[in-house]
């Protein structure tokens, strides 16, 4: 006789899930429709009907150190076949949400990020910050706040100096990185036990030689999206998705540039529209609104797909960044230059929010599901 | 008060459906004394039992059964027996309805002895109804080889063609009426006990497994007719594509039924009707291999229970507990490959078999048509009887997804029922 198992129903589990967009766990009946309808799911230890029943038991203990919640991309191909409207893609959904928010911390960060009525304090805060090291910076005599500049081509760096904004940003940045390197440390290593104790591998113990090799394996993976494409419902979220990250990546590189000439090369922007590095910019910040912008479409005009405040927080936060960024810029040019400051200030607030927000909030996907990908790929899961 | 109620039997029952519920609820009331209509949409009376190989769980053929409710039905006055006949409207309140009847002509009126000539004579072949459309018939045929009444059919197909023509003078008896029409009667009746019965759920309708796209999967009701000795295959169970005898097949339960895309609720049958196939195969086959893919096996009952362990034992029967959600055809060889996970060992199994049959369900005729009468349907189509109304009936699988033998209880009740209606008038 097999040992004996014994299980640790965990009900507040049961309960969060729910809360973060699971409501329909308790419909499944096991019948195991969803692992076959996965076009994405392994033939050994399939999934979700596993992560369906160990959900709907409160088994957290199984769920959110196993790597294969986020090997699912959320397509929807198992929902729109299942027979009872459980939804196994939302449930997933709620899961990989829980998870961020049990690897990051402190929790109550990842608590207050799910959670709409704190959402006033969390994009408080920065708007404080951004304010109060501004007239800190005022009382020691450097004027890097400055509410009313005169000259004549007036940017954003004449109303809060780039230096503050960087002295800001940087350790904000570094903060979210060390965060997340503490949670995939943890995550790596259950992600492991689980797939151990589970049969998912045959390799013992994980040599990082090994992962990093695989991780190199995975990335054309990620960024030829290939998994979205193997998806049979919802094909064409592959190009919002792709937009979006692409999107962000050029952003990424932009600020790095900028961030190099204003401090190493003391090269003072704002810089010409015919800088390629400016071209970048632009078609980044343009992809990041209309990749959010289709998405937003898509869960719109979705009825079978729950879209719950997780996903909507993301949404608005990258829609408000690709439009206050973009915003900043045209009115600029427009010669608007308090109102710019205004939007440029916004946008700031955002930007930090990114920053922040990210290891506790449903974008922190970038970080887990790639380590997932990489665990798999070197697991040799099949 | 009391003479009325044991006064001999006055006013008369109608019953909509030749069935096995139709047949039981008619021949209970008409035994005990009451004046019965069978109104039955085919040309003959028997409805899916009569498709049947066998029952389950005694095995034994359907005729078994059918043919003493025929005998019954012949030899009793009080029942008058109206095939090709659908209603076309009730009228009226419990105690006093009046029905209009629609009759289809049959082209053949009672001079038939079924010597068959007219098919012979017939060169215009259909699909058979009867058989799914597995295979080809004469327009002028009889129904089945048990069919009751005993009287062959033109098809409306062939009306006004030379071969209507061939029929009518190949006929000794004179018993091809080729100017038959349709007509309507009015009828009088004290109550009406519904028992219309059931479709098998349309099976390409569930686009995952591939029924209509591959020719080796079937469903359990084609099976019925594979296996039965009237069918097209003569009894003996081939696979379409090639006639091959399967040395392997799969059965997909739940194929449509527990399933919110298809038919919400458990049809109650397919479970049995698989392992009652399941025999079938094995008699055959001696050395073929079943595999059983379902959600939760349903035998309800001791007598179901038994014949599921019974099978349980046999080592060529293999179940697996997992939904078949795809399924592929190998276009070189045929054989049907159906893919589950199996939820007991957490493996995806793709078992490639030579033949699959799913196991649709039951939906109420009701849920394709409605009838012209004021009746409640639940959401399922199915008509909820309301007892304080009383008059109206229904029976049988026209009531809830059932078996042979809970319809015909339910349709002795409706029987009862339908007295009632009368003698409280």
């Amino acid at each position: 006789m097999a040992e004996a198992k014994i299980l640790e129903p965990d009900v507040g589990f049961v309960k969060e899930v729910v809360g973060l967009g699971g409501e329909t766990l308790k419909k499944c009946f096991q019948c195991a429709t969803c692992s076959v309808a996965c076009k994405i799911s392994p033939e050994n230890k399939p999934y979700p009907r596993k992560e369906m029943i160990a959900a709907s038991w409160g088994l957290k203990d199984q769920l959110v150190n196993n790597a294969d919640i986020w090997l699912c991309h959320n397509c929807g191909d198992c929902t729109t076949l299942c027979p009872r409207g459980a939804a196994p893609g939302d449930v997933l959904g709620a899961v990989r949400a829980y998870a961020i928010s049990e690897y990051a911390t402190p929790k109550v960060m990842g608590k207050m990020v799910n959670d709409p009525k704190s959402l006033p304090l969390l994009l408080g805060i920065p708007a404080v910050l951004i304010l109060v090291v501004g007239l800190l910076f005022n009382i020691v005599g450097l004027d890097w706040l400055n509410f009313n500049p005169v000259g004549d081509q007036l940017w954003g760096d004449d109303y809060i100096a780039n230096y503050m904004v960087d002295i800001i940003m940087v350790p904000t940045f570094f903060a979210a990185i060390g965060v997340f390197a503490l949670g995939l440390k943890r995550f790596i290593g259950d992600m492991h036990a689980n797939a151990l104790a589970d049969g998912k591998t045959a390799k013992a113990t994980i040599d990082p030689r090994g992962f990093v090799q695989a991780l190199i394996k995975v990335a054309p993976t990620i960024m030829k999206h290939n998994q979205f494409s193997d998806c049979g419902e919802n094909k064409e979220r592959a190009t919002a998705h792709m937009m979006v990250l692409f999107g962000f990546i050029a952003l990424f590189i932009v600020t790095g540039c900028f961030f190099f000439a204003e401090w190493v090369l003391h090269i003072d922007g704002p810089y010409r529209q015919i800088n390629p590095v400016k071209w970048l910019g632009n078609v980044g910040g343009i992809a990041l609104i209309i990749g959010t912008g289709l998405m937003i479409a898509n869960r719109m005009k979705k009825t079978d797909q729950l879209s719950s405040y997780k996903d909507w927080y993301l949404l608005g936060l990258v829609m408000g960044l690709g439009v206050t960024g973009m915003l900043t810029e045209m009115i600029r040019l427009g010669g608007m230059y308090d109102l710019m400051a205004v939007i440029y200030y916004v946008h700031l607030i955002l930007v930090w929010a990114l920053f922040a927000y990210t290891p506790y909030s449903k974008l922190a996907h970038l970080v887990y599901r790639t380590a997932a990908m990489a665990y798999n790929e070197y697991a040799e899961r099949k | 008060m009391t003479e009325e109620k044991t006064a001999p039997a006055s006013g008369s029952i109608m019953v909509v459906g030749g069935g096995i519920s139709g047949l039981t609820t008619a021949l209970e009331a008409a035994e005990v004394g009451y004046e019965v209509f069978i109104v039955e949409k085919n040309p003959y009376l028997g409805g899916r039992v009569a498709q049947l190989n066998q029952y389950f769980p005694k095995l034994c053929p359907p005729t078994c059964g059918l043919e003493i409710n025929f005998r019954r039905i012949k030899d009793n006055p009080r029942i008058k027996v109206f095939t090709l006949a659908e209603i076309e409207k009730v009228d009226g309140t419990p105690g006093n309805y009046n029905v209009a009847v629609k009759i289809n002509p049959r082209y053949v009126n009672a001079n038939c002895t079924c010597c068959g000539a007219c098919a012979d004579a017939c060169q215009t072949e259909i699909n058979s109804p009867f058989d799914f459309e597995m295979q080809k018939i004469k327009a002028a045929h009889l129904p089945y080889n048990m069919a009751f009444p005993a009287r062959y059919i033109l098809s409306p197909a062939i009306i006004g063609t030379e071969d209507a023509r061939r029929a009518k003078e190949a006929c000794k008896y004179d018993a091809v009426d080729l100017d038959m029409q349709a007509k309507s009667i009015n009828l009088n009746v004290g109550a009406v006990v519904f028992a219309t019965g059931w479709e098998p759920y349309d099976a390409a309708k569930i686009d995952n497994l591939g029924f209509g796209r591959y020719t080796n999967i079937i469903t359990n009701m084609m099976m019925e007719r594979l296996a039965s000795p009237n069918g097209p295959t003569g009894g003996r169970i081939l696979r379409p594509s090639d006639d091959k005898g399967p040395e392997s097949v799969a059965f997909v339960q739940c194929a449509g039924s527990r399933d919110e895309n298809h038919l919400p609720y458990c049809s109650y049958i397919c479970c049995m009707a698989s392992l009652k196939q399941a025999t079938y195969v094995r008699e055959r086959y001696p050395e073929a291999r079943i595999y059983i893919f379902y959600i939760d096996m349903r035998a309800p009952g001791y007598r179901y229970e038994k014949f599921y362990q019974k099978l349980k034992e046999d080592e060529n029967v293999f179940f697996i507990k997992g939904k078949v959600a795809e399924v592929d055809e190998d276009a070189g060889n045929g054989n049907v490959t159906v893919v589950a996970e199996n939820a007991v060992t957490g493996e995806k199994v793709r078992q490639e078999v030579e033949m699959a049959v799913l196991a649709t369900g039951m939906q109420p005729s009701t849920a394709l048509n409605k009838l012209p009468a004021d009746l409640k349907y639940n959401a399922d189509g199915f008509i909820v009887n309301d007892f304080t109304k009383g008059g109206l009936f229904a029976a049988g699988c026209a009531n809830k997804p059932a078996d042979v033998v809970s319809s015909n209880q339910n349709a002795t009740g409706m029987a009862l029922k339908a007295i009632q209606t009368l003698v409280n008038r």
